[in-house]
């Protein structure tokens, strides 16, 4: 977890890619679960944000 | 031999500037090899994709050109972000994707599975399975309206012969209860022999030493399905994963002539309702905002994709 | 120890996979063959209850989806007599051909925009591919990626525009957008799939060629091309596959003279709803090229299929 965090902050691209994909992952959730509307509202918010700084952190070095 | 002006000069030259001057060619080469796909793209994908960004921001009606165009700001987001319909599309595309993936890839990879056990005359079989794969989706969805029909349809008969129901009891594509589930049973017909090959390259990809150092090694053959088949064809069962979801998540042409929606709306997916947006009600503006949705969250899954394929790739 | 080897399994298991897989490949076969069988059955034959398995073989499914037909008098059809056996088969209806339909038309269409666009997109693919594969490309790996991105877009979605892209330059309904759009979307697919199959090709081969006094592309035309040759027609396979087949770019761009097939075979209508054995006709002949296509470059068809990510 220590070494994520570090990874994190010194702006490594493993663990950033990993934040992206996991953002992706929940925006597709929310954009298609059947549970509430709030979620689907922001689900594109998320997406965007996942998509926006998976094209970033995939020029952070190695 | 060394005598024209041409060999006079490459003689003179020193090595590091002849090595840039090929160097120099390779990379005019390279540009004029690229050049023409790269401007393909970008006249038909990324300029179109650039105006569908400006035109969602606006109230723009294709089928009324002389309108004047307004600028709406976020306007369209909003209203389709908050729109109970479209998210009752959204879960019939949900609905559609995961069990079509579950389905392909359940039976995709115990074909494969079963297929490498090389029994005799297995290449001619794979090549019928993966026959439907080669149809037309619409075409497809066309003729599989034929074949649900409860009076004189082929699947209903089947069902019967199986079950012994009456075949005019039920209705695939009537029956609101069943009609989400004759989506899913057309799309795993025809594309469970994608997941299907690439299970099976995945399969032949791995090395037959692996399998004899486990035999030495006693190990049973429960255990070396679970400690070695299931690990090395599970990036390929990814990418299978990866790529149908992509493809059925914007699933169009063989849904909309296998049902078109209905009944009612409940197998309306996305594009379906995209298309009745953009192409029907002509509301231009909106449904680029609807599109730069779905784009936005393909390209994210798209982005995770790339990445596993290059896992993938690396082993 | 059993006296097999693990990587040969035993006469037992060989039986059991045969069996399931056959058995699959049967019930996935059967709406296929009720394609091909409703293809020649008369239309009161299609629509029986129950469905018929055994029925007298006829055309009529075919000559319908071939032609035009007019109702007659039965004065008319006595003064007459039909000349060939196609116009029999109508005469049974008591129909008359009145000329072709657009089905011959519509399969050129598909002809030219299919294998056109198939040509194009492995052609560009295969120097894109050889550029990204040997020489050294500012922003490769975005330039990649930014490629394989445009294949995931919805066609939905990027129709709205290329829509009305088509329609200010005159593109709409005509074979070159039709062509040039399609390579647009299958080149991201042919270059990915070629860059791997060109990265496998040894690189010392061209650099022979070099020293031996080849130049650039005579090193690219005369030994990577041959060397190629087999990626190029899995590639090819893919991009025939979805050009042919493609409906929704086909149904929202085209109407009249550049519609392929796809759109046109399910609204082929006869009399009181879908003519089905037309339908199924049209399936059949709509099916053949593609077939005999893949099932020639069939031994190619693993290794493209996951991008070249299965090593010989």
């Amino acid at each position: 977890m220590n070494a994520f965090l570090n990874g994190l902050l010194r702006c490594r691209r493993a663990p950033w890619e990993a934040v992206a994909s996991i953002l992706i992952a929940l925006g597709v959730f929310m954009l298609m679960q059947p549970f509430a509307l709030v979620a689907f509202t922001y689900s594109f918010a998320v997406t965007l944000v996942g998509t926006m700084t998976f094209i970033i952190v995939s020029h952070f070095p190695e | 031999m060394s005598n024209t002006a041409m060999d006079r000069v490459a003689e003179a030259t020193p090595p590091k500037v002849a090595r840039r001057i090929r160097g120099l060619s390779d990379r005019v080469i390279a540009w004029i090899f690229v050049a023409p796909t790269i401007a393909l793209l970008l006249a038909i994908n990324i300029f179109p994709l650039l105006w569908t960004v400006w035109l969602s921001f606006t109230n723009y009606r294709a089928n009324r050109p002389n309108l004047p165009v307004q600028w709406i700001g976020l306007r369209n987001y909003e209203r389709i972000l908050s729109d109970a319909d479209i998210w009752a599309t959204m879960q019939a595309t949900a609905h559609f994707l995961f069990w079509t993936l579950f389905f392909q890839v359940v039976l995709g990879f115990a074909l494969a599975w079963l297929i490498n056990r090389k029994f005799k005359g297995n290449d001619l079989w794979t090549t019928i399975i993966v026959l439907p794969m080669m149809l037309s989706p619409a075409v497809v969805g066309n003729f599989w309206t034929f074949l649900y029909q409860p009076q004189i349809g082929l699947f209903n008969y089947g069902i019967a012969f199986l079950t012994g129901v009456d075949p005019t009891s039920f209705s695939m594509i009537g029956d609101v209860a069943l009609a989400p589930w004759s989506i899913v049973i057309v799309d795993t017909w025809m594309w469970t022999p994608f997941v299907m090959l690439i299970c099976l390259a995945g399969l032949r990809s791995i090395p037959d030493y692996i399998y004899e150092a486990a035999e030495c090694d006693r190990a049973s053959n429960w255990r070396q399905f679970w400690t070695i088949t299931v690990p090395m064809v599970l990036p390929f069962l990814m990418l299978a994963v990866l790529f149908r979801g992509i493809e059925n998540f914007k699933m169009f042409d063989l849904v909309v002539q296998l049902t078109g929606g209905g009944p009612g709306s409940i197998t309306e997916l996305t594009s379906i309702n995209l298309k009745r947006e953009a192409f029907e009600k002509w509301r231009t503006g909106y449904s680029s905002a609807y599109a730069i949705i779905l784009f936005v969250t393909v390209f994210g899954l798209a982005s995770i994709y790339v990445k596993a394929l290059n896992k993938v790739k690396d082993r | 120890m059993s006296g097999y080897s693990i990587t040969e399994p035993s006469p037992r298991q060989k039986w059991i996979a045969g069996v399931l897989v056959i058995g699959y490949a049967l019930v996935t076969l059967m709406p296929l063959l009720w394609i091909l069988a409703t293809g020649f059955k008369s239309s009161s034959d299609a629509i029986a209850y129950p469905p018929k398995v055994t029925f007298d073989l006829t055309l009529e499914g075919y000559v319908n989806l071939f032609t035009t037909q007019t109702r007659q008098t039965p004065e008319y059809l006595a003064e007459h007599p039909p000349q060939t056996w196609y116009e029999e088969i109508v005469r049974d209806k008591g129909m008359v051909i009145a000329g072709p339909s657009r089905f011959g038309e519509r399969f050129l269409n598909s002809t030219i925009i299919g294998f056109g666009s198939t040509f194009l997109s492995v052609f560009l693919g295969t120097l894109a591919a050889y550029a990204f594969s040997r020489f050294r490309v500012p922003i490769k790996d975005d330039l990649l990626f930014f490629i394989l991105s445009t294949r995931m877009m919805p066609p939905i979605a990027v129709a709205i525009p290329i829509f009305l892209m088509f329609r200010s330059v005159g593109l709409s309904d005509t074979h070159t957008g039709m062509i040039l759009l399609y390579t647009a979307v299958n080149l991201s697919l042919s270059v990915w799939l070629l860059k791997g199959f060109i990265d496998e090709i040894p690189r010392e081969y061209e650099e022979a060629a070099l020293i031996d006094g080849y130049t650039r592309f005579q090193a690219f035309y005369k030994v990577v091309l041959p060397q190629a040759a087999t990626g190029i027609a899995s590639t090819a396979i893919f991009c025939l596959i979805f050009a042919w087949n493609e409906y929704a770019f086909a149904v929202l761009l085209t109407s009249g003279t550049a519609q392929t097939a796809p759109p046109f075979i399910p609204t082929i209508i006869g009399v009181g709803g879908q003519d089905w054995p037309a339908v199924a006709a049209g399936a059949t002949i709509f099916l053949v090229p593609v077939m005999v296509f893949t099932i020639l470059l069939r031994r190619h068809l693993l290794r493209g299929i996951t991008f070249g990510a299965v090593r010989k």
